[in-house]
C-alpha cells in the first residue's frame, strides 16, 4: 500500500506501576493515515491503554514499565512531552465530562488552540463548532448542556486543532440512536472530506459494520488481529468466544449457514442482509397464537392525574418538562419507558420516587400523595436506581451498601437477606470490595441487589445498561428476570431497543415531555409514525424480519432463525416488502 | 468576625439556590463591570484597607454613601444584602451585650457603631467589586497581575466545575436519603432532624471524594492532551488570554472620579470639625 | 523514572490533588457558609467549616498541595461565588488556614495509627484558629478609635474571642474535623490512592528536607510577618490617633492620611508579591521533581 503510516507500534509492552501484569503485550501495530479504525475486545483488554500510547500518555503520564517504541507521525513518543505529541491528535475521553475545562462552550472549544498560540484560536473554535453543529450553543455555560451536547463539545474541542488523528473513547454510549448516527455521521465527514484518521474503541457492531473501514480485536493486553471490517465481523465464533456480539443480521446469516461454509464472509449491513436472506424460504409451521396483555383486573400501583412539571430556568423562563400526563401503572407490569433524550423519561421516574414533586396535577404511589410524602417514606415502597451506579455506593463495601437500608431500619437476621441477595446477583466473591473499583458489570449489578435489598414493590431503573458491552448488557437483562421475582413492578428508562424487544411487556413512549404511545411491542415497533416521530430505531432483526415481510416480525436472532429455512427447502418463498426493496 | 451569618433558616432554600446561580452564573452588565479587572483591584486595593485607619467621621460616612451608591450600580442580589445587615447588626447587638456585662454600658455603642460603619464600607466595596467581576475575570486578572497559571486556571476551573459537583452531590445525598431513615420525632429544637441531616452531609463526602478523585484523574489527563502545560512556555499565549481585557475611556474616568470623591470627603472631613 | 525511596508525587499527581481538594472543600464550604447557626448564650454552635476534607487530603497525600488547594477552594467556592468575597480580609484566612492543615499533614507518618491522625488534626486546628483569634482582636484594636477609652470594650472583645476560639476548636473541631477525619482517612488509605494512579504513602515513608522545609519556611515567613505588621500598627495608630489626633489633623489637612494610604497600598502591594512569589517557588519546586 502506498498509504503512509501515522502511528506505528513495534514490541510495545506496558505494564501499571504497581501492577503485577502487562496491559499491553508486546504489540506491533501500524496505523496509516486515512484509516477508519474500529478497536473492539472486552473489559480489561487494554483498548484506551493502546490509544494512550499513541500521543504519549503512555510513557509520559503514566509512569511504568514501558519497552517498545511508538513513533507518532515522525515523532518518537518518549523523546516529546505529551502536549507535543497531542498538537496533531485529539483525545475524546469515556468520561468526556471532565474533559470540558472551561466555563463556557465558546472558551471550551478554542482552549486547545488557544494553547498552543495559534492566532487565530477564535476562528478554529467557531468552525469546529459548526461541524458539530453547536454554534448556537456557543455563549452557554458547559452545565447548561445536555449530555449529548458535552460530548459533542468534547469533540469540537478535539478538533479544533484540525488534527491528523482523532481518537474517541465509546463515542455514543449514552446516545439515543439518533444523535448516536449523527455522531458517526459527523466522523464520517471528518475522515471523508478532511482526511483525519479516525480510531474509535465501539462496542455498538452496528455502528463499526456501517461506518468502520478496519477493525483491530484486543484480548487481554494482546493484539489479536487486524483487519478488513467486512472480515473482520464475519469471525462470529471468535468474536462470541471474547463476548462481543457482531451484529444482529451477521449473527441470523451464521447461524443459518450450512456445515462447511462458517468461513464465509457474512452481510454485515442491513442492505446486504436483506439481499442475503432473500433466497431463503419460511417454515410453514404455524405459530402459537399471539396474546395481547390485558390490564383489566390488575391492581393499580401508580396513577398520574393530570400531572405536569416544569421548572424555572437562569432567566426565569419556565420551562415544560412533561405536561398533563395521564397513565397507571399495575401490577406484573414491565415497563419500558423510551424516547429521545430529554423527552421527559428521567422525570417520570423521579416524580414516582418522590425525589421530585409535580407542578400540577397528582402522582398518586400506592395509595401515598407523593407530594406529601418525602423520598424517605417513599423507598419503603419505591426503589430507584441511578444511572451511574457510582452514586449509589455509599459505603466502602458492596455488601455493606446493600445491607445500608436493612441495618438503618434494624431488620431482624439482615445478613440472611443479604447473603441470599448475593448470591442471586453473583456478587458473593467481591461482596468485600469498594463498588467504585469495580467494573461496569459488576457496578451494575451490586445496583440492582441494593435496589432489590429495599424489598420494593415498585423498581424504577434509570438506563439499567448504559456503557455496557453486549455481553454485560445481556448478563443484566438476565438480573431484570430476577428482579421480577422480588417486586411488583418493574420501570425502565431506556435508549436500548433490544432490552425493550427483548424484556418489556408493556412499553410508554414518551414525546417532549408528554406520552405519544403506550402498548406491548407489537403495538410501538409496528407502528412506524410513532417510531419515527420518537425518534426511535428498531433493533436490527426486527427491521430484517419486517424487511423480509415475516408475520408477525421476529424480535429476537433465534426466533428469527427458527422462522427461517434453509435456501431451496419448501416453504414460502420470502419476498421484499414494498417500500424496503 | 463574622459579618455573614444568621437569618438564613428564614429564607427559602430554592430562593437561596437560584440567588447564589444568579450571582454566580448572571452575567453582569453594569457599568462596574465594563471595567477593566485591573482597575478594579487597585481600587478595591484602597477600599479595602485604608478605612481601618480612618477615623473620621465624616469621611467614613462619604465613603459609605459612595459604597451605598456603587453597590446599587452593581446590582448586587438582595440576598446577600440582607445577610450582610444581619451580620453587622447581630455581631453588634452581641457585642453590646457582652460590654453591658463588663459594665460598659451604653458608651460602647458609639465606638461600635463606627467600626460597624467601617466594616460596612470594607464590606460593600467587596461585594461591589466582586460581584460585578465573575471567577473567570478575576482568573485573568490574576493572571495579569502574574499570578502563575496553573492557579488563575484553578480559579476559573472551580466557576466551570461547581454546578457537576452540586449535581453529583445531590444525588449522593439522595441516594443516602432514599435508603436511610430519617427520625421519626423532630426532637426538641429540631436538634434529631438537625443532627440527622448534618451527619448525612459529613458522610455524603466519603463517595463523593472518591468519585471526584476518579473525575480529576481524567481532568488533568485530558489538560495534557489539551496543551495546558505548553501554553507556559509560550509568553505569547499569555498575551493572547488577556487581550480581551482593554482599557476604556471608562477606566481612568473611574479612577480620576474617585480620587476626587476622596478628596472631597477628605476636605469636607477637615472643614467640618 | 527510577525507584524512589521517598514519597513523592508527578506534577500531575499534585494537581489532581490540588484540584480535588480545592473543589471539594469548597463545595462543603458553600454548604457550610448557608447552614444556620445556632446560637445558645455566648456559645455559638454553628458549623464553621468541614475541615476534615483537607485534613483527610493532607494527611493522605501531599499536605502543601491539598493545603493551599482547600483555601482557594473557600476563596472561590464559599466567597467569590456567593459574593462575598472579602477581599484583602481573606489572605489572612488563606494563610492560617492553609498553615493549620499543612502543619497537620505532616505530622502524620502513619494514616493507620489513629492517635497520630487525632494529635495531628488538633494541633493544626489550634494553630488555624490560634492565629485567627489574635488578628480578629488586632482588627478591633486597629479599628476602633480610643479602644481604652470606653470602659469594658476590650475586656469583652478578649472575652468573645476567647470564647469563639474554644467554640471553634471544641465544637466545630471535634465534630467536623477530629471525628469524620478519624473516620475517613483508614478508610480511604489504599483505596483512593489508585484512583489517581498512585501508590499509597508507606509508613516509612519521609519528607525529604526540602520538601519540608522550603513551603513551611514560606508560609510561617508570611504569617510572622503578617503579625508583625499587624502588632505594628497597633501600636502605631494608639499613638498617633489617641492623642495628636486633633492637633495635627489641622495642621496637616489630608496629608497625613495620603501617607496612611500610602503605606496601606505599599503593605498591600508587597502582601501580593509575597503570595505570587510563595506560588512561584512551588511552581518551580514542583518542576524540579517532575
Amino acid at each position: 500500500m502506498s498509504r503512509s503510516s501515522l502511528v506505528q507500534l513495534s514490541n510495545v509492552t506496558f505494564t501499571y506501576p504497581g501492577a503485577d501484569r502487562p496491559v499491553l503485550k508486546d504489540i506491533n501495530l501500524t496505523i496509516y493515515e486515512g484509516e477508519f479504525t474500529a478497536i473492539i475486545g472486552g473489559n480489561g483488554s487494554g483498548k484506551s491503554t493502546l490509544c494512550k500510547t499513541f500521543n504519549g500518555l503512555i510513557p509520559q503520564f503514566y509512569v511504568g514499565d514501558f519497552e517498545g517504541e511508538v513513533i507518532l507521525d515522525t515523532m518518537k513518543t518518549s523523546d516529546h512531552s505529551v502536549a507535543q505529541l497531542s498538537r496533531n491528535v485529539g483525545y475524546v475521553y469515556q468520561d468526556f465530562e471532565n474533559q470540558l475545562v472551561r466555563p463556557t462552550v465558546m472558551d471550551d472549544v478554542s482552549f486547545v488552540p488557544l494553547n498552543y498560540g495559534l492566532a487565530d484560536y477564535k476562528e478554529r473554535g467557531e468552525w469546529a463548532l459548526n461541524i458539530t453543529g453547536l454554534s448556537a450553543l456557543r455563549n452557554e455555560f458547559i452545565w447548561q448542556l445536555s449530555g449529548g451536547q458535552m460530548h459533542m463539545l468534547a469533540l469540537a474541542g478535539a478538533l479544533a486543532m484540525k488534527p491528523k488523528l482523532l481518537i474517541i473513547d465509546e463515542p455514543i454510549a449514552q446516545l439515543d440512536p439518533n444523535h448516536a448516527k449523527q455522531v458517526y455521521d459527523i466522523l464520517k465527514k471528518l475522515n471523508e472530506e478532511l482526511g483525519i484518521t479516525i480510531i474509535v474503541i465501539e462496542h455498538h457492531t452496528e455502528f463499526i459494520a456501517n461506518y468502520c473501514k478496519e477493525v483491530i480485536l484486543m484480548d487481554q493486553g494482546e493484539l489479536v488481529w487486524k483487519k478488513d471490517v467486512r472480515e473482520a465481523l464475519s469471525q462470529v465464533v471468535e468474536l462470541v468466544q471474547r463476548n462481543i456480539y457482531p451484529p444482529q443480521v451477521t449473527q441470523a446469516a451464521y447461524a443459518l449457514l450450512e456445515k462447511g461454509h462458517e468461513d464465509r464472509i457474512l452481510p454485515i449491513q442491513m442492505n446486504e442482509a436483506i439481499t442475503h436472506f432473500s433466497p431463503y424460504s419460511q417454515r410453514t409451521e404455524t405459530l402459537p397464537p399471539f396474546t395481547t396483555t390485558s390490564m383489566a383486573g390488575k391492581r393499580e400501583l401508580i396513577r398520574f392525574h393530570q400531572m405536569s412539571l416544569e421548572y424555572r430556568t437562569l432567566k426565569k423562563e419556565r420551562k415544560q418538562v412533561l405536561s398533563n400526563v395521564n397513565t397507571s401503572f399495575y401490577q406484573d407490569d414491565l415497563i419500558a419507558l423510551v424516547g429521545n433524550n430529554g423527552a421527559g423519561k428521567s422525570s417520570l421516574l423521579k416524580l414516582i420516587a418522590g425525589i421530585v414533586k409535580p407542578s400540577d396535577g397528582h402522582v398518586v404511589v400506592l395509595g401515598k400523595e407523593t407530594r406529601k410524602a418525602s423520598p424517605e417514606v417513599l423507598s419503603e415502597a419505591v426503589s430507584y436506581i441511578y444511572q451511574s451506579p457510582e452514586e449509589m455506593f455509599i459505603d466502602d463495601s458492596i455488601r455493606k451498601d446493600i445491607e445500608y437500608y436493612l441495618r438503618v431500619r434494624k431488620i431482624p437476621d439482615y445478613e440472611l437477606i443479604v447473603d441470599k441477595l448475593l448470591a442471586d446477583f453473583n456478587l458473593v466473591d467481591i461482596q468485600h470490595q469498594d463498588g467504585r473499583l469495580l467494573s461496569g458489570g459488576q457496578q451494575r449489578r451490586a445496583s440492582l441487589a441494593i435496589g432489590a435489598a429495599m424489598n420494593p414493590a415498585i423498581i424504577l431503573l434509570d438506563e439499567p445498561t448504559a456503557n455496557l458491552d453486549v455481553a454485560t448488557k445481556q448478563q443484566v437483562i438476565q438480573m431484570l428476570g430476577k428482579l421480577q421475582n422480588h417486586v411488583q413492578t418493574v420501570i425502565v428508562a431506556t435508549h436500548d431497543m433490544q432490552l425493550v424487544a427483548e424484556w418489556a411487556n408493556r412499553i410508554i413512549v414518551m414525546n417532549s415531555g408528554s406520552i405519544l404511545a403506550d402498548g406491548n411491542r407489537y403495538d410501538i415497533f409496528g407502528d412506524e409514525d410513532v417510531m419515527r416521530k420518537a425518534g426511535l430505531v428498531p433493533p436490527q432483526i426486527l427491521q430484517l424480519s419486517r424487511a423480509l415481510c415475516l408475520a408477525p416480525p421476529c424480535f429476537t436472532i433465534d426466533e428469527f432463525t427458527s422462522r427461517l429455512d434453509v435456501v431451496g427447502a419448501e416453504g414460502v418463498q420470502l419476498e421484499l416488502c414494498k417500500g424496503y426493496a | 468576625m463574622n459579618y455573614v451569618k444568621d437569618m438564613r433558616e428564614k429564607l427559602n432554600i430554592e430562593y437561596v439556590k437560584s440567588e447564589l446561580i444568579k450571582t454566580a452564573y448572571g452575567g453582569k452588565e453594569t457599568f462596574l463591570a465594563s471595567l477593566h479587572p485591573r482597575t478594579l483591584i487597585i481600587w478595591y486595593l484602597f477600599f479595602g484597607i485604608v478605612p481601618w485607619f480612618i477615623h473620621n467621621k465624616i469621611v467614613l460616612s462619604c465613603f459609605l454613601v459612595l459604597m451605598v451608591v456603587l453597590t446599587i450600580m452593581a446590582r448586587v442580589s438582595p440576598l446577600i444584602i440582607v445577610i450582610l445587615c444581619a451580620g453587622l447588626l447581630g455581631e453588634i447587638g452581641f457585642l453590646l451585650l457582652v460590654s453591658l456585662v463588663f459594665g460598659g454600658g451604653l458608651a460602647s455603642l458609639l465606638p461600635m457603631f463606627w467600626l460597624t460603619v467601617k466594616l460596612a464600607v470594607i464590606a460593600l466595596a467587596s461585594i461591589a467589586v466582586f460581584t460585578s467581576m465573575d471567577p473567570e475575570r478575576f482568573s485573568d486578572a490574576l493572571l495579569s497581575f502574574g499570578v502563575p497559571g496553573q492557579a488563575s486556571f484553578s480559579v476559573s476551573f472551580g466557576y466551570r466545575i461547581l454546578p457537576t459537583l452540586v449535581e453529583e452531590f445531590q444525588r449522593v445525598f439522595l441516594s443516602y436519603r432514599l435508603r436511610g431513615k430519617a427520625p421519626e420525632t423532630h426532637g426538641i429544637f429540631y436538634w434529631r432532624t438537625a443532627s440527622y441531616y448534618l451527619k448525612l452531609l459529613v458522610l455524603s463526602f466519603y463517595p463523593l471524594i472518591l468519585n471526584s478523585a476518579k473525575r480529576s484523574r481524567t481532568t488533568v489527563e485530558a489538560l495534557e492532551t489539551k496543551g495546558f502545560s505548553y501554553s507556559f512556555t509560550n509568553a505569547e499565549v499569555k498575551k493572547m488570554k488577556l487581550a480581551h481585557l482593554t482599557y476604556t475611556y471608562k477606566d481612568p474616568l473611574f479612577l480620576i472620579g474617585t480620587v476626587a470623591y476622596i478628596s472631597f470627603a477628605f476636605w469636607l472631613g477637615t472643614f467640618i470639625s | 523514572m527510577a525507584k524512589r525511596e521517598v514519597f513523592q508525587l508527578t506534577q500531575s499527581q499534585k494537581m489532581m490533588v490540588f484540584i480535588l481538594s480545592m473543589s471539594l472543600y469548597g463545595l462543603s464550604n458553600m454548604f457550610t457558609e448557608l447552614i444556620p447557626s445556632l446560637q445558645l448564650g455566648p456559645v455559638e454552635l454553628s458549623v464553621e467549616y468541614f475541615a476534615f476534607i483537607p485534613l483527610t487530603l493532607c494527611i493522605l497525600f501531599h499536605p502543601l498541595y491539598a493545603a493551599i488547594g482547600a483555601s482557594l477552594g473557600e476563596i472561590i467556592f464559599g466567597e467569590l461565588m456567593l459574593g462575598q468575597f472579602g477581599g484583602i480580609g481573606e489572605i489572612e484566612k488563606f494563610i492560617t488556614f492553609s498553615l493549620g492543615m499543612y502543619i497537620a499533614g505532616i505530622l502524620v507518618r502513619n494514616p493507620l495509627n489513629r492517635m497520630q491522625v487525632g494529635v495531628a488534626v488538633m494541633s493544626g486546628l489550634i494553630v488555624h484558629h490560634l492565629l485567627g483569634m489574635i488578628v480578629d482582636i488586632g482588627k478591633v484594636w486597629v479599628g476602633v478609635e480610643e479602644l481604652e477609652a470606653v470602659k469594658g470594650l476590650a475586656e469583652s472583645i478578649i472575652v468573645i474571642e476567647g470564647v469563639a476560639f474554644l467554640n471553634d476548636l471544641l465544637f466545630s473541631g471535634i465534630l467536623f474535623a477530629l471525628l469524620p477525619t478519624l473516620y475517613l482517612v483508614p478508610r480511604l488509605y489504599g483505596k483512593i490512592e489508585p484512583l489517581l494512579g498512585m501508590k499509597p504513602r508507606n509508613k516509612d515513608d519521609r519528607y525529604t528536607m526540602k520538601e519540608i522545609v522550603t513551603p513551611r519556611f514560606v508560609v510561617i515567613g508570611i504569617v510572622l510577618s503578617a503579625i508583625a505588621i499587624i502588632a505594628e500598627f497597633l501600636s502605631e495608630t494608639e499613638f498617633s490617633f489617641g492623642e495628636w489626633e486633633p492637633d495635627f489633623m489641622e495642621m496637616f489637612g489630608d496629608w497625613f492620611i495620603w501617607i496612611v494610604i500610602g503605606v496601606a497600598a505599599v503593605i498591600a502591594v508587597i502582601t501580593i508579591a509575597l503570595m505570587a512569589r510563595k506560588n512561584r517557588t512551588q511552581r518551580s519546586k514542583l518542576n524540579n521533581v517532575a
